[in-house]
C-alpha cells in the first residue's frame, strides 16, 4: 500500500535516484503524474464540479447530481493507481529544493497553485475513510513534513488538508492511528518551536472554520497522562508550546481562556493518584520512604509521577497566566479534594502510605511555585479545621511504621531550607523568646569561643562507650599525629639562645609552642566536623534568602509576644488569589464536574474539538473544584465545644495525640509516656478478644477499626487503639457542653492515676522515666496545666475556661506557659526514649536533629546547642534530654555485666553494615534533593547480624547515642567558626 | 615602591598601600578553617598515647577531644581578627601550628611611616587560659616597647591578665598597630629609644627611619621559619602578581558569583517584617 511504500522509501535511497535529475525533468514528471491522478479524481467526484479547485465546505458525500458510477465503491486499480502516482509526486515534492531567494520551487508552487493536497484528501474521504486511511494520510504528512527541503507549512493550501485531516482523526480510538497522530503533532510542535512564524497560521486555519482555535494543541491534550511512548511524546510536544506561550501572549491567552489544559492536568492528577495502591506492601518495618527502587516497582505510581513531572515542566517554561492557573487547580482540584482526604483515611496502614506519597511528591517536584503549592497546602490548608501541618506533626509519635514515614517526610521537609516551614514548625515559637530567661536574650547571638557547649555535650558520653573502652580494631581513636609540625617537631623547647636563627628547624627563640605532637584522637570525630560543616555551610548559603535573621532581635520579640503571633489566614491565601486567577468560564464548568460528563454545551463553540477529552483515557469523577474553602455551617455546634470534643476522645483512645494538645511540653510527655506503657499490656489484653479491643478505661473499640489484614502479630492488634482518625469522625456527639467537661475532667483524672500506675508496673528496667526530681516538676506542671486561667478575653465563658488551652492548634495557638512548640516536643519525646526505639528509628530521629542543629538561625541554634543558655524551668532543651538519656545507659551499664561486650558488637555490626551500604550504593544514589546524610538507613534489608539481635534496641542505641554526641558537638564547633564568618557585603 | 607582599599560599595579596579596607577577604579563611590538619603524608603513629606528651586538659573533660577545642577557639579568634578589618595587618596561621600566627604590619603615617614590619604570634598552647599571646617582631623595630635583642613587643603592659572572653587576639594586633602611632615610653624594653624619644626627637626620628630603612631592606628575605604559610615577599611579577589581582578584584565585586556553582538555595515567602508563611504576595521567585 501507498503508505508502507511511502514510510519505507528512505531518502537516500530516493536521492540516489533523484541525483543528477535536472528540476525541469522532475516537473514535467509531477505535471504528468498529476495530470493521470486528476483524471481518475473527476471520474469520481461526486460534483463533477467543472472548478478545478473544490473546496471542503461544499463537500457533501450524501447528496449528489451525478451518476451512479460517481458514488459507487472506487475499483482497486483506479485506487492504486491514484497511490503509485502520489507516491512518486511526494518524492519528487520533498527533494525539491527552495527556489532562489527562498521563494517556492516549481513544484510546490505546482501544488499550491493546483491546491494538490486538498484535493487528495477530499479523495481519500471520498473512499471509505477508514482507519487505515487515516493513518496513510498521517504517515504521508509525517514524512512530507520532516522530511521536505522547504519550508511547506506556510502554505495554506497543504496547511488548509493538513488541518482538515488532524481535526478528523481526533475522535479516534485506534491505537495505531493515535501514536500516528500524535507523533506528527510532536513533528509540527517542533516545527512551530523552532519558527515561531508559522504561529498565526495555525491560529488563522482555525479561524477560518469559526473558531478560535489551536487545533494542534487541543489534540494533544487527551494524550497527556497516556502511558508510553505516545503519552510521553504528546507531553513533549505540548511542552514545546508551552515555552512557546512563554513569548507569545496570544498563546498563553488561548491556553488559559479557551482549553482545559490546566484542569486536565491537574484533575488529571486527581485520577492517577486514585489508581494508586491505597496501601503499600512494605518490605520490613525499618522501610520508611519511597526510594526509586521501591517506585519503579509501581507502575501506576511511575505513572502519576510522569505526570507530575509534566505539571513541574510546564509551570517551568509556560506563560506566567498558566503556571498560574495550574497552579490554583492542581491546589483547589488535586491537593484539597484528594490529597487532603487521603492523608485522614481510616486506617493506620492508607494514612502512612499517603504520607510517603507525598514525601515522595515533595522530593520529585523541583520548580518552586508548584512546591510553594504543595507547601502552602501542608502549612495552611485546614481539613476538618485542623492544619495539615499539625496532624502531620503528631503521627510522629505514632508507633509503627506511620511514625517513621511521618518522620522521613519531615526529613524532607526541613531539607528545603524553606523559611515558611521552619516558622511555622519551630521558629514561631522561639520567637517571643519566652522560653528563656529575659536576661539570656543576648546570649542567644553569643558565640561558644571556647567550644564548652561542644564540651559539655562531649562529657555525656556514657561511660561504657568512652574510646578506652574499645578493643583495639573499633577503637575510633585512631592514632593519628595531630600536630602539623611532622616527624621533627619535639625538640622546639630546647636552645633559646640565638635570635636570628634562619635554621631549618621549628623557631627555636623558644616561643614556638607547636600543640603537642603526638597526640591521639578520635578520628571519627574528623568525619562529623567535616560532615557538620559541609551541611552547615550549605545551610547558612541556602537561608540567605530568607527574610529575617531570628536572632531575637529580627524578629523582635517583643512584637511577637504570645497570643499576639499572628495567626495564618484561614485557607492560604494562595487559594483565593489563585481562584481569581481562573477564568470564569472555566470556574463555572469546573462546578459541574471537570473535565469530563457531559459535554460543555454553551461554550462548545469556543471551546471546539476540545470535546475531545472522550479520548483522555483517566476516569475523573473527582470532587469538583470547590469555590471557597470549605467553612463550618451554622448548625454545627461551636468549634471549641468541637475541639474539646476531640481531645476528649483522644484521651479515651488510648492516648494517641492525633489532634495535638500540645499545649506544654509536660502533657505531652505524660501521654507519650501512658502510651508507652500501656501498649505492651494492651496489645495482650487484645489477643483474647478479637471481636473488641478493649481500652484500659472500659471502652470498646469496633473491630472495624482495627486492621484486619494483618496476620496475628500482636502489633497488628494494638493499631487498632492507635488509629484513631475514623474514630474522631464516628464519635457520638456530647449534648451538653458541662456534661462533657465533667466527663472530660473525670477521664484526665483516670488516666493520669493509672498512666501512673500502670507506667511503674509495666515498666521494664530500660523505661524507668527520667529522675525522681523530674517526676515531680511533671506532677506539678500537669496541675497547672488544668488550672491556668486564659487569659483572652474573647474567649467564650466559664465552663470552658478551663480547657480552653487545649484547644487545637487549628484555631488559636497562645501558650502561656512557655512552649517550644509541638514538633520539638514530639522530637524531644521519642528522643528520650530512645532506648527503647529500634535502630532505624533512631537513625532517623538523630538525623531529623542533626539537620535542625545545622540552621545558623541564632534563635534555632541557641535553643538546641547551647548548653549556657538559662532556659525557663518548664522548658526542656535537648541537653537535658541527653542528659536524661545518659542517665539511663550509665545505670543500665551498671546492672549488667556483660553490656560493654554487647556494645562491642552492636558496634561491628553497625560497622559492618556501613561497610556494605558504601558498597553497594557506589552506583544508583537516589537523586533527592534531601540528602541522606551518609546515613546508614535504606530501604533494603540490613544485613542479619552475627552476634547481636537488632532487638537489643537499648545496647544499639547506646552506640548510636555516643555518636550522636559526637554529630552536635562538632556542629556546634562548626558553627562557631561558619556562622561568624562575615560575609562579604 | 613596588612592593608586593605575598603570601606563599599562592594567593598573593594586595597591598599597595592605600587599601586598607579591602584586604580582608572571606577567600583568606578558607585555607585554615578545615580542621582536618593530618598532614597527608603523615604516617599514623602506632605508639601507645601515653607516650606523647601529656595531654592538654585545661579545655576540656575528654583528653582526646582537648585539640579540637583549642583548635576550634583559635579558628575562632582568627574569624574575629578577619571581622575586625584592622587596618594595614594581615595574620596568617602557620601550616605546622595553630598556635603560631605569621603577620605583618604596614604603618601609613607618623614616625614610622612606610614601616613593613613582619612578626609572629606565639599562643600558649592552655589558650585561653594562659599567659597573653607573645608578639615578636621578625627584626627587632626600634621602638621604647620593642625588646631591641628578641624583638618581642612588650603586650603584657597591655594585658595583664588574659582574660577567656574578654581578651581576643585581634586585640593584640590592634594593641601592635597603636603602638607605632602612640608612643609610651613609659618602663621600657628598649631604655635607649624611650629616652631618646624623651630627649632628642630628631635623633630618635632618624634611628627610627633607618631602621624602617633596614627592615624594608630585608623584605624580599626569605621567611625565617619555614613553614608553607610563612609570609614571603616578592618583588612585582605581572606574570603572577596581575592575574592574582585581577581576581581578587573580580571576586569582590560579585561575591555571590562564587557560590553559584553550589546550586544550593533556600526558600522563602515570608514578608519581611511578616511571621506568616507564604506572606509575600507574588514573591519574585516563582
Amino acid at each position: 500500500m501507498m503508505a508502507s511504500v511511502v514510510a519505507n522509501g528512505n531518502q537516500d535511497g530516493q536521492s540516489l535516484v533523484l541525483n543528477g535529475v535536472d528540476p525541469e525533468t522532475c516537473m514535467i514528471v509531477f505535471k504528468n503524474h498529476w495530470a493521470q491522478v486528476v483524471k481518475i479524481l473527476e471520474k469520481h467526484d461526486p460534483l463533477r464540479s467543472s472548478s478545478m479547485h473544490p473546496t471542503l465546505s461544499v463537500i457533501n458525500l450524501g447528496v449528489g447530481s451525478g451518476g451512479v458510477h460517481r458514488f459507487g465503491p472506487i475499483p482497486g486499480d483506479e485506487a492504486s493507481a491514484v497511490q503509485n502516482y502520489v507516491e512518486h509526486m511526494l518524492f519528487l515534492l520533498m527533494e525539491e529544493e527552495s527556489g532562489q531567494g527562498g521563494c517556492m520551487g516549481p513544484i510546490l508552487e505546482f501544488v499550491v497553485m493546483e491546491n494538490v493536497m486538498e484535493r487528495l484528501f477530499v479523495w481519500s474521504l471520498r473512499r471509505e475513510f477508514t482507519d487505515e486511511m487515516k493513518l496513510e494520510q498521517l504517515k504521508m504528512y509525517e514524512m512530507l513534513v520532516g522530511q521536505a527541503r522547504q519550508p511547506l507549512l506556510h502554505h495554506k493550501p497543504i496547511l488548509r488538508p493538513l488541518m482538515m485531516l488532524l481535526s478528523s482523526c481526533s475522535g479516534t480510538a485506534a491505537p495505531a492511528v493515535e501514536a500516528e497522530l500524535v507523533l506528527l503533532l510532536n513533528q509540527l510542535c517542533c516545527i512551530l518551536a523552532k519558527d515561531p512564524s508559522i504561529l498565526e497560521l495555525f491560529f488563522h486555519t482555525s479561524e477560518d472554520q469559526g473558531a478560535t482555535n489551536f487545533l494542534i494543541f487541543s489534540l494533544l491534550i487527551p494524550y497527556i497522562h497516556r502511558e508510553g511512548t505516545v503519552g510521553q511524546q504528546a507531553r513533549d510536544a505540548l511542552l514545546l508550546i508551552m515555552s512557546l506561550s512563554a513569548e507569545n501572549e496570544r498563546v498563553a491567552r488561548h491556553v488559559v481562556e479557551n482549553t482545559y489544559f490546566c484542569p486536565v492536568l491537574a484533575t488529571g492528577l486527581s485520577g492517577l493518584y486514585s489508581s494508586l495502591p491505597t496501601k503499600l506492601e512494605v518490605p520490613n518495618e525499618e522501610w520508611h520512604c519511597l526510594h526509586k527502587v521501591d517506585w519503579m516497582r509501581m507502575p501506576s505510581l511511575v505513572q502519576f509521577l510522569n505526570s507530575l513531572e509534566f505539571c513541574n515542566a510546564v509551570i517551568q517554561v509556560a506563560h506566567p497566566s498558566i503556571k498560574d492557573q495550574l497552579v490554583a487547580y492542581i491546589y483547589n482540584g488535586f491537593l484539597v479534594p484528594v490529597l487532603a482526604p487521603a492523608l485522614h483515611k481510616l486506617t493506620l496502614e492508607e494514612v502512612m502510605t499517603t504520607t510517603a506519597y507525598l514525601d515522595l511528591f515533595l522530593r520529585s517536584i523541583s520548580e518552586t511555585s508548584l512546591l510553594q503549592t504543595f507547601l502552602s497546602f501542608i502549612l495552611l490548608h485546614q481539613h476538618e479545621s485542623v492544619y495539615i501541618l499539625d496532624t502531620l506533626v503528631s503521627r510522629i509519635n505514632t508507633p509503627f511504621q506511620l511514625g517513621t514515614v511521618s518522620m522521613a517526610l519531615f526529613r524532607t521537609l526541613i531539607g528545603f531550607y524553606c523559611e515558611d516551614v521552619m516558622l511555622q514548625l519551630i521558629l514561631r515559637y522561639l520567637i517571643p523568646c519566652n522560653h528563656m530567661m529575659l536576661s539570656q536574650r543576648r546570649v542567644v547571638r553569643e558565640r561558644d569561643f571556647y567550644s564548652t557547649s561542644a564540651a559539655k555535650m562531649l562529657a555525656l558520653t556514657p561511660s561504657c562507650c568512652s574510646p578506652d573502652h574499645s578493643p583495639p580494631p573499633l577503637r575510633q581513636l585512631d592514632s593519628i599525629l595531630f600536630s602539623k609540625g611532622g616527624a621533627d617537631t619535639p625538640n622546639s623547647s630546647s636552645t633559646a639562645d640565638e635570635q636570628k636563627s634562619f635554621s631549618e628547624e621549628d623557631d627555636s627563640s623558644g616561643n614556638s609552642c607547636t600543640i603537642g605532637s603526638e597526640i591521639y584522637l578520635d578520628v571519627s570525630y574528623l568525619h562529623y566536623l567535616y560532615d557538620a560543616r559541609l551541611s552547615i555551610s550549605s545551610c547558612i548559603r541556602a537561608c540567605q534568602v530568607w527574610s529575617a535573621l531570628y536572632d531575637a532581635e529580627d524578629p523582635p520579640p517583643e512584637k511577637y509576644q504570645p497570643g499576639v503571633l499572628e495567626e495564618p489566614k484561614l485557607e492560604g491565601r494562595q487559594t483565593q488569589t489563585a481562584l481569581k486567577r481562573v477564568p470564569k468560564l472555566l470556574v463555572s464548568n469546573a462546578r459541574s464536574g471537570l473535565p469530563r460528563g457531559e459535554p460543555p454545551s454553551i461554550h462548545q463553540l469556543e471551546l471546539e474539538w476540545d470535546d475531545s477529552y472522550d479520548a483522555c483515557p483517566v476516569q475523573t469523577t473527582e470532587t469538583p473544584v470547590e469555590g471557597k474553602p470549605a467553612h463550618l455551617s451554622p448548625s454545627e455546634p461551636p468549634k471549641h465545644i468541637q475541639e474539646m470534643r476531640r481531645t476528649a476522645i483522644m484521651l479515651v483512645k488510648g492516648s494517641y495525640i492525633e489532634e495535638n494538645e500540645f499545649q506544654d511540653d509536660v502533657m505531652v510527655y505524660n501521654l507519650v509516656a501512658k502510651k508507652d506503657s500501656s501498649e505492651a499490656e494492651h496489645a495482650e489484653e487484645t489477643q483474647s478478644d478479637p471481636a473488641h479491643a478493649p481500652l484500659r478505661n472500659g471502652l470498646t473499640l469496633p473491630t472495624s477499626l482495627v486492621s484486619d489484614n494483618d496476620k496475628n502479630s500482636l502489633k497488628a492488634k494494638a493499631k487498632g487503639q492507635t488509629d484513631c482518625n475514623g474514630n474522631l469522625q464516628n464519635a457520638t456527639p456530647v449534648e451538653s457542653g458541662e456534661d462533657f467537661l465533667a466527663q472530660y475532667e473525670e477521664l484526665i483524672c483516670i488516666l493520669d492515676s493509672e498512666g501512673r500506675g500502670k507506667r511503674v508496673k509495666g515498666d521494664r528496667e530500660l523505661n524507668k522515666p527520667v529522675s525522681p526530681v523530674e517526676e515531680e516538676e511533671e506532677e506539678e506542671m500537669d496541675f497547672m496545666s488544668f488550672t491556668a486561667e486564659t487569659p483572652e478575653p474573647e474567649k467564650l465563658q466559664s465552663p470552658f475556661g478551663t480547657v480552653q488551652r487545649l484547644r487545637s492548634g487549628s484555631s488559636n495557638r497562645c501558650y502561656s506557659v512557655p512552649f517550644t512548640g509541638p514538633f520539638i516536643s514530639v522530637l524531644f519525646s521519642r528522643l528520650e526514649n530512645m532506648l527503647t526505639n529500634p535502630l532505624h528509628v533512631n537513625l532517623l530521629l538523630t538525623g531529623i536533629l542533626a539537620q535542625l542543629a545545622a540552621y545558623p538561625q541564632p534563635l534555632l541554634r541557641s535553643f538546641l546547642l547551647n548548653t549556657n543558655l538559662v532556659f525557663q524551668p518548664t522548658v526542656r532543651s535537648l541537653y537535658q534530654v541527653l542528659a536524661t538519656v545518659k542517665s539511663q545507659i550509665e545505670e543500665l551499664s551498671a546492672s549488667r555485666l556483660d553490656f560493654p561486650e554487647r556494645i562491642t558488637a552492636a558496634q561491628h555490626w553497625l560497622l559492618a553494615r556501613e561497610a556494605s551500604f558504601t558498597a553497594t550504593d557506589k552506583g544508583g544514589s537516589c537523586g533527592s534533593r534531601q540528602q541522606d546524610g551518609g546515613r546508614i538507613l535504606k530501604s533494603s534489608p540490613p544485613p542479619k547480624p552475627k552476634a547481636i539481635s537488632l532487638d537489643q534496641t537499648e545496647v544499639f542505641a547506646t552506640v548510636l547515642f555516643a555518636e550522636f554526641l559526637k554529630e552536635l558537638s562538632a556542629i556546634t564547633q562548626e558553627h562557631s567558626i561558619l556562622s561568624y564568618i562575615p560575609v562579604e557585603e | 615602591e613596588g612592593v608586593t607582599c605575598s603570601l606563599s599560599t599562592a594567593r598573593p595579596d594586595e597591598e599597595q598601600g592605600g587599601h586598607a579596607d579591602q584586604k580582608t577577604s572571606p577567600a583568606r579563611t578558607s585555607h585554615k578553617k578545615h580542621l582536618p590538619p593530618i598532614p597527608k603524608n603523615a604516617v599514623p603513629i602506632t605508639k601507645p598515647a601515653s607516650v606523647g606528651t601529656p595531654s592538654h586538659l585545661a579545655n576540656g573533660t575528654h583528653a582526646s577531644y582537648g585539640p579540637f577545642y583549642l583548635e576550634y577557639s583559635l579558628m575562632a579568634e582568627f574569624t574575629l581578627v578577619i571581622k575586625q578589618k584592622l587596618p594595614g595587618i594581615y595574620v596568617q596561621p602557620s601550616y605546622k601550628s595553630a598556635l603560631m600566627w605569621f603577620g605583618v604590619i604596614f604603618i601609613r603615617h607618623g614616625l614610622y611611616q612606610d614601616g613593613v614590619f613582619k612578626f609572629t604570634v606565639y599562643i600558649p598552647d592552655n589558650y585561653p587560659d594562659g599567659e597573653c599571646p607573645k608578639l615578636v617582631f621578625d627584626t627587632p623595630v626600634f621602638h621604647p616597647l620593642v625588646d631591641p635583642v628578641s624583638g618581642e613587643l612588650d603586650v603584657k603592659r597591655a594585658f595583664t591578665k588574659w582574660r577567656r572572653n574578654h581578651n581576643h587576639i585581634w586585640q593584640v594586633l590592634m594593641y601592635a598597630r597603636t603602638v607605632f602611632y602612640k608612643i609610651n615610653t613609659a618602663e621600657p624594653l628598649n631604655p635607649e629609644a624611650a629616652v631618646l624619644y624623651e630627649k632628642d626627637g630628631q635623633l630618635f626620628k632618624s634611628k627610627v627611619v633607618d631602621g624602617v630603612k633596614l627592615c624594608n631592606s630585608h623584605l624580599f628575605d626569605q621567611p625565617k621559619v619555614d613553614d608553607p604559610f610563612a609570609i614571603s615577599f616578592s618583588p612585582w611579577n605581572p606574570a603572577v602578581h596581575d592575574e592574582a589581582k585581577e581576581r581578587m578584584f573580580t571576586f569582590k565585586r560579585r561575591p555571590e558569583e562564587h557560590h553559584k556553582g553550589a546550586q544550593v538555595s533556600g526558600l522563602s515567602w515570608v514578608k519581611p517584617g511578616s511571621t506568616q508563611p507564604f506572606s509575600k504576595v507574588d514573591s519574585p521567585q516563582s
